[in-house]
Parts: structure tokens; sequence; C-alpha cells
């Protein structure tokens, strides 16, 4: 607990910190290969080191995830159908509020959370640093590329990869229909557009991403909409569907497909420069208080049984970044978009100040 | 005035007793006794401190200076710091309200101080069987309590408060809240209750009448001091200052001169302003050369011819005549002063005759002069 | 034995009140490190930072202004009607006056906002269905802010104007008419300058409450961007990191200028010298309107309608649809929401931590708020006055900003109880202490104090009296009390939003959660069980406080 309290993120101190790591994407070499000193189980159809008598007794898993509360209690469900002996309790929140939840309760003394997932990788680093997560190799870390882990290995892994491009309610839509990024600042937008709120790791990640493309001038021109500030994908195409608002900026895939799928008139547009797509990552939380049941569930998300939950469960429709993932629902698969990442997530998350205050502002906060 | 007899130990004893109500002093340096088995009445107008003082003696008020002392022992006393809460000091209490308990029986109510003693069930009964039969109500016995009348009521509180026998019983106005027959009635029950029960009482109340018929001792307040202390006659028939005077009972009141050089036989000589000389008797009180007398409107008689002989004889004009059923009241003009007179209304006087009015000296009595002083 | 009873009791309620107030002044004049507890410096910075949101501060004093002004119109208006007018039903339409009160203010605000959004809104669509363009009303304004929160949280004008006109002698307007003024003229010239003092009281208090309202602008104001300071305080608190010394010092600023409020309208009321108000009880003269007496029944109707029956239906309406409109086909009806409401895990276990709390806090909340009354109005203790303000102090805090000092200050407790049932125990029975005190002690002001005088001269001991006069007879009040804690503990949201944790859900936060989590129709739905709890406690207190005669006082 005390490296906790007097953890303190400056700018100055993360990127220390990042130096110390090796960089994502120059990957240290086969931390892969190492560490694995217990021989896996085979259960269901995945591997686990996790053991499983061990977790039924245990009984429990909490999970604090960003999801809405539909996908949240979706991957519950997932874990549970197979598990059933394990009781599901979950946290939603979004990332930012979620995160700080989960630091003051561990600066109170209470650790009450076995298993993290957030959208943004920013607070997954600084979770690693503050030795938040419980280093926890999966033997199912084989599926994945090496970009899509922590780093080294052990901390957390990318569950999925939510892409958003723009979307809009063909009904209301009066005009042309939006074609590209740029077209998202067309002043007819002004008080019917909607984007997400600051807490939001996608939203961090769009604002990253269309900043280095377009220039520091982007989002103020955006500002000037005057746009609605939503917590999550559902509400925000809630909104969409029944016209409150005209057109969003944030039109997550997921929610596009789920949404059709219900009848609503919304349409979606995946931009030439790119979909934005922020990782969503899941990490085993240190000093959990069932421990074996976090590590199992670890597992079965990274295996492709969980991983085929979390791409068809309709409240999830996640992109899976296994290797060995077949296509999504839709018969799309995550390599046929053109996804827009930061190239540095170092350099990314140490532009966080910079984004909340921006984004704030232009939310009137 | 003291009155005849050796003066047996005092069962309650007030001295310069001093409460605060709020920031208002209510009782400001009140000093009486009781004497076992009397009943003594604190009367005055209302907010002279007559309730204050009683709930002083009760313990349910915390007063700032004195002593309270109830058979030699303090119950309350600033200077040694003592004071002794309510439920400890074997006193009891008739409420103006009665404070029936609305959720007991009428027997429950009575019984209470017997439990809070925990006698056993058999001495309840038989205890509460008796008091409720003094008071005539044994036939309400199962009743429940918020189903009396006011009257009714009023006993179940008076048979609660003697039930376990208590030493003192305090009466906070009890009769206030009943109409005037009903309050006749009870007066002398009350009376014969505590003659029977040999308990000493305080009283409070302000009316008059009752207080006069029922006290063995009266101590007349106002704004939080006490006037005067006596019997019942004493304060009828020699008052001490004005307001006592007319206070109880209805006086007039007589202001002028001493002449020294007009006494006869003991008797006290005033002459008004009017030039009216008047006769009365001192009583023991100081003599100054400013004077004032009280006279009752009961004592002053009118009649067609002067008596012979009397020393206070004078002509006087009826100006009005008020007829009030059991009497009338004359105003007559006496010099340059108007005086009441109260007479029985056999012989109607009309308005506008000239009678005669006279008065015997021992009725016109001599105010102390400190306390005419301030009246 | 009672010296330890009251100092006891009121050392509770102290440590309760204080520890939070202590905090959240700290964490105000925090300027240092905000990671570091306690603080490495002090300093008004935070309190300037407050100035750079003009427009949050304006936005709080229009909406609060309008609300206000809204609500003494609706609760004179309808006071005027059921307190001195003849129209038919009055016992019943006093009653229900009351329930949009009970019913939160966060299902009025839903409701609202699925009848009121200028696109999707229900009203809007049947106005342009009937040949209208755009749309009719926006709810999602200052004004439709200030709507709603004058319909859900201004019964309280009702009952506090109700309580003016039934404490005002008859007799002073009798002898204006057998003077031969008109009706309207003594209106004009008797009543209304009478009741004036009342009015005012009650507008202060009013707007007291709505300058600490949240759930209205929660729902109604958040997404549209308007925010006022307790929003604000909420979204500054949710962001990461965390603006905790802001959000202090915000809430401090507002609950000094409620403060400020609470205290005139003390001062208003208590020095009034329109000594009409004797403390008796009047029967104010029923004047007989004729035809007129329709019309007020319309009215009184309208207002059901606008306050209670519209919302429900609402709600109810849009929970049996797959996407809420006004005009559904056929295909659009499902009873799913209901199914899929009842099995999310956190809408079971949210409904079934309410109903443990609402008991505990009921339970407990009784004895302590009943002793401390008894400490204030009864008891000759030395100091009881102070505690009277110590108790009645989370009244001038609004829940959100005390729950927010409760938080700071919890955290650095020794014994973990941060994130758990008991903290949101501890805080509802912080919170209540007004409204429970309050109930509690105007019964207990009913009772004859000499009933328990006597009892003292009988020898009771304090104990004894206690137990055989006091309780017995406060019996009902007590009751009554208990219902209306349980039943203000499940429809709390300020304090319970910020202290929730993973195991203490509970359900009005999560109504809220759902609706910026989910679809609109699940948090419908979820809006309406929530209801149907609420609906059936609230039956049973109206049915056991009219059976025994006891006043569930505000």
């Amino acid at each position: 607990m005390t490296d906790f309290i007097k953890g303190r993120l400056t700018r100055r101190a993360l990127l220390q910190g990042a130096t110390a790591l090796p960089l994502v994407g120059i990957a240290a070499p086969a931390v892969l290969a190492q560490g694995m000193s217990k021989s896996p189980n085979k259960v269901l159809d995945f591997l686990t080191n996790a053991d499983v008598a061990k977790a039924e007794q245990e009984g429990q898993l909490v999970f604090y995830c960003h999801e809405n509360e539909a996908g949240t209690a979706g991957i519950m469900e997932g874990f549970h159908n197979d598990f059933p002996k394990i009781k599901t309790s979950y946290v939603r929140a979004q990332t930012g509020a979620l995160y700080s939840k989960i630091l003051a309760e561990r600066q109170a003394g209470r650790f009450d959370v076995d298993v993290i997932q957030l959208s943004d990788l920013s607070p997954a680093f600084d979770f690693q640093k503050k030795g938040g997560y419980e280093h926890y190799e999966s033997p199912e870390s084989t599926g994945y590329k090496k970009d899509n882990l922590s780093s080294p290995n052990g901390y957390f892994f990318w569950t999925g990869v939510d892409p958003a491009g723009i979307a809009y309610n063909s009904e209301k839509l009066t005009g042309a229909a939006p074609k590209e990024w740029k077209d998202i600042l067309d002043p007819r937008w002004k008080g019917k557009i909607s984007c997400k709120i600051s807490a939001s790791g996608l939203q961090f990640v769009q604002w990253y991403a269309l900043r280095k493309i377009y220039g520091d001038g982007f989002w103020k021109e955006f500002a000037k909409l005057q746009p609605h500030a939503l917590d999550s994908r559902v509400q925000l195409f809630d909104r969409l569907a029944k016209g409150d608002d005209m057109i969003t900026a944030v039109g997550e895939y997921p929610a596009y497909i789920l949404f059709k799928s219900k009848g609503a008139k919304v349409e979606f547009v995946a931009p030439p420069d790119g979909l934005v797509a922020t990782p969503l990552v899941v990490g085993a939380v240190n000093k959990a208080p069932h421990p074996e049941a976090s590590k199992l569930f670890v597992d079965w998300a990274m295996s492709k049984r969980g991983q085929a939950w979390y791409q068809t469960n309709p409240n999830l429709y996640y992109g899976s970044v296994r290797t060995d993932a077949p296509p999504m629902p839709t018969g799309v698969k995550l390599s046929d978009f053109k996804l827009l990442y930061p190239n540095d997530w170092d350099e990314y998350a140490s532009q966080q100040a910079a984004y909340l205050k921006e984004w704030n502002g232009i939310l009137g906060l | 005035m003291p009155t005849p007899g050796p003066s047996p130990k005092p069962h309650i004893e007030v001295e310069n007793l001093e409460v605060n109500f709020g920031a208002v002093p209510a009782v400001r340096g009140v000093s009486f006794s009781v004497a076992p088995g009397d009943q003594l009445t604190l009367l005055g107008p209302s907010g002279c401190g007559k309730t204050t003082t009683l709930r002083a003696i009760a313990g349910l008020e915390k007063p700032i200076g004195g002593e309270i002392r109830i058979d030699g022992v303090p119950m309350y006393s600033s200077a040694r710091q003592i004071n002794i809460p309510a439920e400890k000091r074997g006193l009891s209490m008739v409420f103006q309200s009665y404070a029936i308990w609305p959720h007991m029986t009428v027997f429950e109510n009575v019984a209470y101080g017997l439990r809070v003693r925990r006698a056993s069930s058999t001495e309840i009964a038989e205890k509460v069987d008796h008091a409720l039969g003094m008071v005539q109500m044994r036939a309400f016995a199962g009743r429940r309590a918020s189903q009396l009348s006011g009257g009714q009521q009023q006993r179940v509180a008076l048979a609660r408060a003697f039930v376990f026998s208590p030493s003192v019983l305090l009466f906070d106005e009890p009769l206030s809240n009943l109409d005037a027959k009903l309050r006749g009635d009870m007066r002398l029950e009350l009376r014969e209750l505590q003659h029977r029960l040999g308990i000493t009482s305080v009283y409070v109340t302000h009316d008059l009448e009752e207080a006069l018929a029922m006290s063995d001792r009266i101590v007349v307040m106002r704004d939080g001091l006490v006037e005067q202390v006596g019997t019942p006659d004493e304060i009828y028939g020699l008052p001490r200052s004005a307001f006592v005077a007319d206070f109880v009972g209805s006086a007039n009141l007589i202001r002028g001169r001493h002449r020294a050089d007009l006494s006869k036989d003991g008797l006290v000589a005033l002459e008004t302003a009017g030039g009216q000389v008047i006769y009365g008797t001192a009583y023991g009180r100081p003599v100054g050369a400013e004077l004032t007398m009280s006279v009752r409107t009961v004592h002053l008689q009118i009649c067609a011819a002067p008596p012979p002989g009397a020393p206070n004889v004078w002509p006087v004009r009826v100006e009005k005549t008020v007829f009030q059923g059991d009497f009338s009241q004359l105003h007559v003009l006496w010099g340059d002063q108007h005086l009441v007179v109260r007479c029985a209304a056999m012989e109607p006087v009309p308005a506008g005759s000239d009678v005669y009015m006279t008065v015997e000296p021992r009725r016109v009595v001599l105010l102390a002069a400190e306390a005419a002083a301030s009246a | 034995m009672q010296k330890l009873a009251g100092y006891g009791v009121a050392a509770v309620a102290a440590v309760l009140v204080l520890y939070p107030v202590f905090y959240l002044l700290q964490a105000a004049f925090d300027t240092g490190d905000p990671v570091a507890r306690p603080p490495t410096e002090y300093g008004v910075d935070n309190f300037a930072a407050v100035l750079n949101y003009p427009q949050i501060l304006l936005n709080t004093l229009t909406v609060s202004f309008a609300a206000t002004l809204m609500a003494l119109v609706i609760g004179f208006v309808m006071a005027w009607i059921l307190a001195r007018t003849n129209v038919p039903g009055r016992r019943v339409f006093e009653q229900l006056m009351v329930v949009p009160y009970y019913l939160t203010p966060l299902l009025g605000a839903l409701a609202w906002s699925m009848l009121g959004q200028p696109e999707s809104g229900f009203i809007n669509q049947v106005w342009r269905a009937l040949g209208g363009s755009e749309h009719i009303i926006d709810v999602n304004t200052a004004y439709g802010i200030a709507w709603v929160m004058a319909l859900f949280e201004g019964s309280v004008a009702f009952v506090m104007i109700a309580a003016v006109m039934k404490s005002m002698d008859p007799s002073l307007e009798e002898a204006s008419q057998v003077m031969g003024a008109s009706r309207l003229r003594t209106m004009l010239r008797v009543t209304l300058p009478l009741v004036i003092p009342g009015i005012l009281g009650a507008a202060i208090f009013v707007f007291a409450e709505m300058l600490g309202s949240f759930a209205v602008a929660l729902v109604l104001g958040l997404p549209s961007r308007y925010y006022v300071i307790t929003t604000a305080i909420y979204q500054f608190v949710q962001q990461y990191p965390p603006r905790i010394q802001l959000a202090a010092a915000m809430g401090v600023s507002l609950f000094a200028v409620m403060f400020v409020m609470l205290f005139l309208y003390r001062w208003v009321v208590t020095s009034g010298s329109y000594a009409t108000i004797t403390g008796k009880a009047f029967r104010p003269r029923v004047a007989d309107v004729g035809r007129l007496r329709y019309v007020l029944f319309a009215i009184c109707v309208l207002y059901l309608l606008a306050a209670v029956a519209l919302p429900l239906a609402t709600l109810l309406f849009a929970s049996v649809q797959k996407i809420a409109v006004a005009f559904p086909g056929a295909d659009n009806f499902t009873l799913g929401n209901f199914s899929a409401a009842m099995s999310m895990n956190a809408a079971r276990s949210a409904l079934s931590n309410s109903l443990i709390l609402g008991f505990a806090t009921a339970t407990l909340g009784v004895p302590l708020m009943g002793l401390l009354a008894w400490l204030i109005y009864r008891s000759r203790l030395p100091g009881a006055g102070l505690i009277e303000y110590v108790v009645m102090f989370p009244q001038a805090v609004p829940r959100l900003v005390f729950a927010f000092g409760m938080m700071w200050a919890w955290v650095v407790f020794p014994i973990p109880i941060y994130g758990t049932m008991w903290l949101l125990l501890i805080a509802y029975l912080t919170v209540f202490l007004p409204l429970g005190v309050r109930t509690i002690s105007g019964v207990m002001l009913q009772i004859d104090k000499s009933l328990e005088e006597c009892a003292q001269m009988c020898g009771a001991s304090w104990t004894f009296r206690t137990r055989t006069v006091t309780i017995p007879l406060l019996w009902p009040g007590l009751i009554a009390a208990w219902l209306l804690l349980f039943i203000a503990s499940i429809r709390e949201l300020g304090a319970s939003i910020l202290l929730m944790g993973a195991h203490s859900k509970v359900i009005t936060p999560t109504i809220v959660e759902s609706y910026f989590g989910t679809a609109s129709e699940l948090t419908a739905t979820l809006a309406l069980i929530q209801t149907l709890v609420i609906a059936a406690a609230m039956i049973v207190l109206v049915a056991f406080t009219r059976r025994v005669g006891a006043h569930p006082v505000e």
C-alpha cells in the first residue's frame, strides 16, 4: 500500500518511468518464452495456470469495467456461463472515473477488485507502474503479438479494440452525408453533434490522433459546435437513434451494429484517414480478494473461447487482436479497417493533462 | 403579624428564593414557611412568580439563589450547592392541566406512584381503591383516562397525588379550568380531603375567594416579591400595602396629612387634601407625616341621619348607583374624592341623594409606610 | 443516566456532522499537492478558481430563482384552492400533493426528459404530428430544468404555505368583510399582507433547497452541457484526475450561501410581527366559489397529472418499447426490458441493498433522533441549543457536498469502511438528522410537558418515565418517523452516488448510472420498479398516520 499513497503522476515521472520501460513496439526479446514455471492445465478448451478448483472455492469475481451496464453484464455473463460456481459482481464507470475510484479505494485500504478492464492505455501504464496489476503470465499469451501485451508481459493485455468512425441519423440528416473527419467541423452540426466525456479513453485517442493529423486548430473548431458529451456509446446511440443528436463524432462500430439490428435509422461512415481505435485492456489486480478466480478470468478472456464471446456478444462486438481470431459477426475482420492508433504510446500518455484541459474546456468545465 | 401560640417546627421553609425564567427574574427573593398540616396559598396576579415558586419547591425549576428545606432537610441550597432532583424529593403535585396520562386507565394512572415505589400488587389494589373511593371515582377505575370529563380528570389527578401518602402536596391552580359552580364544590372537597389526610400543602391560585376559603396562611406576591404573609383574616382585615388592600377585596385608598393635634382615644387622624378628616387605627404601623389609609367598600355605611357619637361621620352625595344583584355599588362624593360603597341591596338609594356616610375607626386601616410608598 | 444519554447522543451527532465538514473545509483550503494527505499548503486559490466558472454560478442562480418562483406560484395557488375554497375532494388532494416529493425528482426528470426533449420527446412528437414545426417545449433548457424542479421539489412550498394559511385567524378576514369589502379586496388588503411573511419564509427555504438540487440538473442538464454547481462538483469528482480541491471550494461556496439563506429564513419566521401565527390551528374560512370550483378542481387534477400521472405513464409507456417513440409500431412492444432489468445483477443487488439500508437507517435513526429531539427540546441540559444547530446543519449543505466531505473524510479513517454499506448507513443517518429530529420533535412538542413532569413528581426516574410515559405517547410519531426515514433512504441520490461501492450499490444512483450507461427504455423500467417499492411504503405511511392521527411533517 505504501507504494500507492505517495505515488504521483507527473509528466516527468512518467517520462522517467517510460524510459525505463522498453517502448512498446520495440519488443524485448522473447519475454513470452520465459517465466512459466508451472505447466498449465487445460480447462474447457483453454489453458490456465490458475487453480480452477480453488477459484471455484473462492466462488466470486469482482470486475471493474469501463463498459456500459449491458456490456459489463455481458462480459460477466460469458464467464459465469462457463464457470457457474463463480458468482460475478461488477462496478462500471467510464475509464477516468473508474481509475480514480480504484485508486481512492486502494488508498483507503480497501482491496476489493479482482480484475480491471480499461479503455485507455494511459491509466494502464500508470497502474502498472504503481504496482496495481498482479504479475501473471497467462499461457494463452501465445495467441497475441507483443504489441498487444503489456511490457513486460503479465500485467495486462488487449482484450479487444473499439474502432469508431462517424455515425449519423439517416432520417434527420439535412444536406450531404459526412465522408471524412474534417466534415465533422461543419457549422451546420452546431448543437446537434455528440462526442464522449473526457473520462473516455476512446475520446483521448481521437483527440490525440486527429490533432496529429490535422493540427492543433482542429479541436478548437470543434469546440464551436458545442457538442453534447455522453458517458457511454449506448447513451450516445440512443440519442442518435431518437434524433436528439443528428450526428456523432465518435460513432463506435459495435454500437452501430447493435442499434442497426434494433431497427434504428443510423448510418456509419469510415473516414479515409482511418477509424480511431482504442485498445481495451484487461489485467488482474494485485492483492485481489479472489486471486485464483482473477487469474482464471484473465486466461478465459485471452483464450479463443473468451475472445469469441467478446466478439459475438451484441453488447460488446469487440474487434479481437488475437492472432487466430475469426472475423466479427458482420463478416468484417479488424484488419479490414484502417485503424488510427498512436505510434508512441508513451508520448500519448504524456499528453493526458493537455487533453483533459482542452476537452474539459470544450465541454464547459 | 405574629400568630398567637407557640409556632410548631415548620415543615417547608423557603428562604430568599431567587428564580429566573430564562433571562427574566421571576422570583426575586421570597421567604416563607409552612407549618405541618397547614395549607399555605401563594396568591397574586399572573406573572407575580407564584407558579415559579411552587415549581421551584417541586424541583421542576432550578433557582439561582436561596434555600428550600423540607423537614429541615435542604432540597435546594445555592450556598451549599445542593439541588435534589424532583423525583427524589418525595413531594406530590396536582397540575393545572391535570396531566392525566391518556394511554393508561384510571386505575393505572393512580397506581403509577405506587408502581414507582415497587409496591406489591395487593397493596396497589388496596390503596388505589381507597384513593378512588375518597374522590368518588371508584366506578371509573377501568375506564380509559382519555374518556373523562374535566372534573373527573381533576379527581383522578387528586387521587393519584395522594395515593402514595406523600407528606407534602403542591397544587398549581388545580381548579382554574373548571366552571364556577364546580369550582365552588371542589374547593370544599379539597379542603376536607386535606384535613382528613393531614397533608401539608402549598397552593397556588389567582382566585381570591379560593385563597380566603381554603388557606391557613396566605402569601400575597407581586412581581417576584412577597407583599404580605398572614392568615386570611389578617390579609383581608389588616392589609399592609395599597396593593394588598386592593387585590384582596375592594378598597378605597385615602391619602392625607397626619393631624396629630386631632388624635383622640388612640385613633390616628388624617386630613385629606379636600379637608375631610377621618379617624383610623394604626395597628402598630409607623405613623409618619403623610399617611395612607384603606377602607373596605363594605365597611362604609350609608344612613339617612348621622349616628350620634360616631367619630367618622360625613354628609356625602350619591353620584351613581350600580345594581349588582346581591349588593349595590354606590359611588359617592366625599369632599373632593370619589369613594365606592358596597351595600346590601335592600334599600336602593337613588343617585343624587344627599346622605350620611359613616365607618368604624377600627375598619380604617393605616397602611405600612414603605409599602404605601411603593403603591 | 439522563446526562449520559443526552451527552452521548450529542457527541454522536457532533461527530457525524462535523467530521465530514472539517474535511470538506480542509480540502477547500488545500492548495498543495492534491494527492498528499494531510495537505501541505493552505490558501484561498481554490476559491479564486471557482470564479473561473461564472457560467456555472449564473446557471445555478438562474435555475434556482426560476424554480423557486414557479414552486411558489404552484404552492400558493394549490394552497389557496385546497385551504380556502370548497373545491370537491379537498382531503384527498391534500394527501396527494406530497406524492411528487416522495416519488423521486429523479423519476420526474427521467420522465420529463422522455416527454420534453426537443427531438425525441413524446410531447414534441405529438406536436409535430399535429402539424407543428420543430418543437413546442425543450426540457433541456434552464426553464425546463426549473419547471421539473418546481414540480417535484416544490411541494415543500405547498406544505409551508398551506400551514401559514391554516394558522391565520379567519376573524381577521371576517372583520374586513363585515365592513363591506369585497372578497377580492379582502384578499388583497387583508389576507395577502398577513400571509406574506410566511410566504417569504417559504420562498427562502425553497430557494435554499433548489440551490442544492442535483437529480434534475443531472439528468436534464448534463447532456446539454448545462451545469449547475452540484452537477459540476459531481463531474469534477468523476474525472481522472479528480479535481477535488476545486470541487470542495465550490461546495463550500454553495453551502455558505445556503447557510445564509436558512439563517434569513429563521429570522423572518421567528421575528415576524405579523402575529397571526399564534400557534393555534384555526379552521380557515372556506369560501364558496360556486361554479368556479369545477375549474379549480380541474387545476388540481392538472397539477397531479403533470407531476404524477403523466410521468408514471410515460415511464410505463417507454418501458414496454424497444425504442421508445410516441407512436410505436406494433412490433415495437416488448416485455424484454423488465426481464433484462431484473436480471441485471446491479439492479437486483441495488434494490435489496436499498431495502436493507432503509430498514437499518430507520431502525437506528429513530432512537438516535428521538433522543436528540428530547435532548434539544425537552431536557434542560446545558448546551442543548448548540446541539440543535449541529443537528440542523446538514440542512444547509447540499447532500452531494456533504457526501463529498464524507468521502474525503472517511477515506483516511483507520477502519476501512469506505465503499461499504456501513459508510452509506453513516451517511444516511447524518443527512437525515434534520428530517428525523424535526418530525419527532414536532410530535414531542405536542405532548404537554406536564405529563412527564407529573411522572417525575410521582417519583419516577428518567428511564422509568421515558419508558412508561414518553415513549407510549410518542409511539405514533415514532412510527411515522420510521416510515419517513425508510422512504427517504430508498429515494436518496446525492449522498449515495458518491459513496456507493462495488458491494454497496443502492437503487436510485443505480438508476442514474443506468441512464448514462444503458438505453433509456431500460432506465425507465428500473425507475418504475423503484417507484413501486416507494409507493408501497408510502401507502403504508399514509394509511397508518391517518388512522393514528399523527402528521408526517416535512
